[in-house]
């Protein structure tokens, strides 16, 4: 009798098996189809060709050469540039998201969340034309500056300098943060501060040891998604500069549309699989922070 | 068999006699995507009856503001009935390249435009060359060092930088080494990133024969160290036709064949633009390459706008052809157009072959209302070798200026 089962079983445990695999991932086949063909095969063959010299033999050299000058500094001005625009807009942006989420009226939130979705994807040679206008040495906003005694352009300021391109950055880095970081301040609970008061925990009290660690992990993941967007951030930066400040996504472009390199566009894409790496490397440490979360969300 | 007896006896007295067997209707065993010369395309009539029967040409990266390719694009498309198309007008040499390389049928382009510095990855060492041979009917006339022997890639017009600037500065810059000027602080600039772009690359040697360099330009140092002397001021800015009308950007070198696009279009938007030689060195830099790309679909095309670009030839423009122009032979035609070669010396660049049509009295005058004044010494034209050179130099140390 026990065979028997066994051996019925086995073709209807399979059945089942293979049912429940058809109704858990068919509905996410689209997805994952997508996901395949345009974000998964393109990093595949990107690692692949990354790895090919110029005669499509294998070797390492293209990635020897990307930790070496001009290249190193290229990378060290991104990382840079991801992180001060990512620390600068994080802290005032999760305070606007706060005040805006917790205190202003419906019609202010409706408003504030358009304005920063258009502000936050402003970006390219119009950001790059908008800031020549008001901060150029001919800009409308540095000639009032100037007649109020600020001469921006006294010193070594301009906007293609490093603290030039933070400015810069800083326009859509700003909104950017209030998008992403509201959902999470709307899901804090009003309840909660109500039911810590009501144990007699003081604000301060609340914030440390309720609001502030409930909050941290989307902080976190704000944080990293302005560092990508500024580590990444591309056609701003060309329109800006001339080449003398080394950016890694400006290095790539000269390498794969220059009129002057010779034949280097495996070294492109060399410098694009180690832009990935620094992006994966800044998700783990988010990873971790989530894990320990999750145990408080639930 | 006979056939190609026949062809052969055809090409061989069209060697010995020339211009006369050019214009005798050819064969119809012609296959043009592999005529290496206008013998092999039937002749000229030939040519252009199979160029007017495909009716399109694809381009790749001329646009019509720069070295008067509006003009040479329109003469064309009249003289001939042909459709031109122009993929990613502003794009780089690079894009050509990787386009002949990896585009579908459909996108690859007929003919190329390239910078002197790319011109190695056309005919890679051990590699398929990417590019057809062609020779042109005046291909003696090419410098031999501005063409491939075999006629892979061949130079075609090549600039001089000269000094834009705004009219509006105190005072007006007349050499390269004006640039470090303290006036000037905040204002100058450079057409690009001279590590990817060839005008700014050009431009580096422009200021380096004028800052006292090496007059071979495998040594640039002097051009870095006028830059780096610049930025020391004030950081560098981009000489873009947007900076230069929102007033970022005062001054800098730019191509003097772009002059007729560049000072109208600034005069439009109420800029007072000024291009002006430099008054002691002038560079005449490298030409740009041009070349027929080996998976070009519309072959006739291809190689009959090689015969225009490179015809010498003084005449009619678009504007001034009749409908009775029109309706003549192919080489008829040709004669009384005016070639590719013209419309880039009233651009104010200098065509691959001013030498000899100096000689021959063929060329027309500039349309350019600035000259290279008396004081000044023209250098150059720089060779491939020695801009190779001066690539590795820029490479290694204008990133870190």
């Amino acid at each position: 009798m026990t065979l028997k089962v066994i051996e019925e079983g086995a073709p209807t445990r399979g059945r089942a098996f293979l049912t429940s695999c058809i109704k858990n991932f068919l509905p996410a086949a689209p997805l994952l189809l997508i996901v395949g063909f345009f974000f998964l095969f393109p990093i595949a063959r990107l690692i692949y060709v990354s790895f090919l010299s110029n005669e499509n033999t294998f070797t390492i050299d293209n990635f020897v050469t990307a930790t070496q000058e001009p290249y190193r500094t290229g990378f060290l001005n991104s990382i840079k540039i991801g992180l001060f625009s990512a620390a600068i807009a994080a802290f005032p942006g999760a305070i606007a998201a706060y005040f805006i989420e917790t205190r202003g009226s419906s019609k202010l939130r409706r408003t504030i969340a358009v304005m920063s979705g258009v502000l936050a994807n402003t970006g390219g040679i119009p950001l790059a034309f908008m800031f020549y206008a008001a901060l150029g040495i001919q800009g409308q906003l540095t000639k009032i500056l100037k007649f109020f005694g600020w001469d921006l352009y006294a010193g070594t300021f301009s906007l293609g300098s490093f603290m030039g391109l933070l400015v810069v950055y800083l326009y859509f880095q700003l909104p950017l943060m209030v998008i992403v970081f509201s959902p999470a301040i709307v899901s804090l609970r009003r309840e909660w501060s109500e039911a810590a008061r009501n144990l007699g925990a003081s604000q301060l009290n609340y914030w440390i040891r309720i609001g502030i660690p409930l909050l941290f992990p989307s902080f976190i993941a704000s944080f990293l998604l302005l560092f990508a967007s500024g580590f990444s951030a591309y056609a701003t930066a060309n329109a800006l500069t001339v080449g003398n400040l080394p950016l890694t996504p400006l290095q790539i472009g000269g390498l794969l549309d220059g009129n002057v390199s010779a034949a280097q566009l495996n070294l492109g894409k060399a410098l694009g699989v180690v832009m990935i790496l620094i992006s994966a490397c800044a998700v783990i440490p988010y990873l971790a922070i989530q894990r320990r979360s999750a145990r408080w969300q639930k | 068999m006979r056939a190609k007896r026949l062809i052969a006896a055809a090409s061989a007295a069209a060697l010995t006699v020339g211009i006369v067997v050019i214009a005798t209707p050819a064969s119809a065993a012609v296959d043009i995507c592999k005529a290496k010369n206008v013998t092999e395309a039937g002749g000229l009539d030939n040519l252009v009856k199979l160029a007017k029967k495909e009716g399109k040409l694809a381009l790749i990266t001329t646009p019509r503001d720069w070295a008067n390719y509006g003009a040479i694009h329109d003469a064309y498309e009249k003289a001939f009935g042909v459709k031109i198309t122009v993929d990613n007008p502003d794009g780089s040499s690079q894009y050509e390249i990787d386009t002949m390389k990896t585009a579908p049928k459909p996108k690859q382009p007929d003919s190329i435009d390239i910078g002197p510095l790319v011109v190695a990855q056309v005919s890679p060492p051990g590699g398929k060359p990417l590019t057809s041979p062609y020779q042109v009917i005046n291909w003696k006339d090419i410098p031999a060092a501005a063409k491939d022997p075999s006629g892979l890639w061949y130079g075609n017009y090549g600039g001089k930088l000269a000094i834009v600037y705004n009219a509006t500065l105190p005072v007006a810059p007349t050499k390269a080494a004006d640039f470090a000027k303290a006036e000037y602080k905040g204002v100058v600039g450079i057409t690009g990133d001279p590590t990817s772009s060839n005008q700014a690359f050009m431009s580096v040697l422009a200021a380096s024969i004028g800052n006292g360099g090496s007059k071979n330009l495998s040594d640039v140092s002097k051009g870095l160290e006028l830059f780096k002397a610049v930025k020391t001021q004030a950081p560098l800015v981009k000489v873009n036709s947007t900076n230069l009308v929102t007033g970022t950007a005062k001054l800098g070198f730019m191509w003097d064949f772009n002059a007729l696009g560049v000072v109208p279009a600034a005069k439009a938007a109420g800029l007072d633009l000024k291009f002006v030689y430099p008054s002691d060195f002038v560079l005449q830099a490298p030409p740009y390459i041009n070349a027929i790309n080996a998976k070009s679909p519309n072959c006739a095309n291809a190689r009959l706008w090689q015969e225009f670009v490179y015809s010498q030839n003084k005449g009619k423009t678009a504007a001034t052809m009749t409908a009775a122009d029109l309706k003549l032979s192919g080489s008829k035609l040709f004669a009384i157009i005016q070639g590719g070669q013209n419309y880039f010396q009233q651009s104010g660049a200098d065509p691959v072959m001013s030498a000899a049509m100096t000689k021959k009295k063929l060329l027309v005058p500039s349309l350019l209302d600035f000259q290279v004044p008396a004081t000044a010494k023209v250098v150059g034209p720089a060779t491939i070798a020695d801009v190779l050179t001066a690539r590795e130099q820029i490479i290694s140390s204008w990133a870190s200026l």
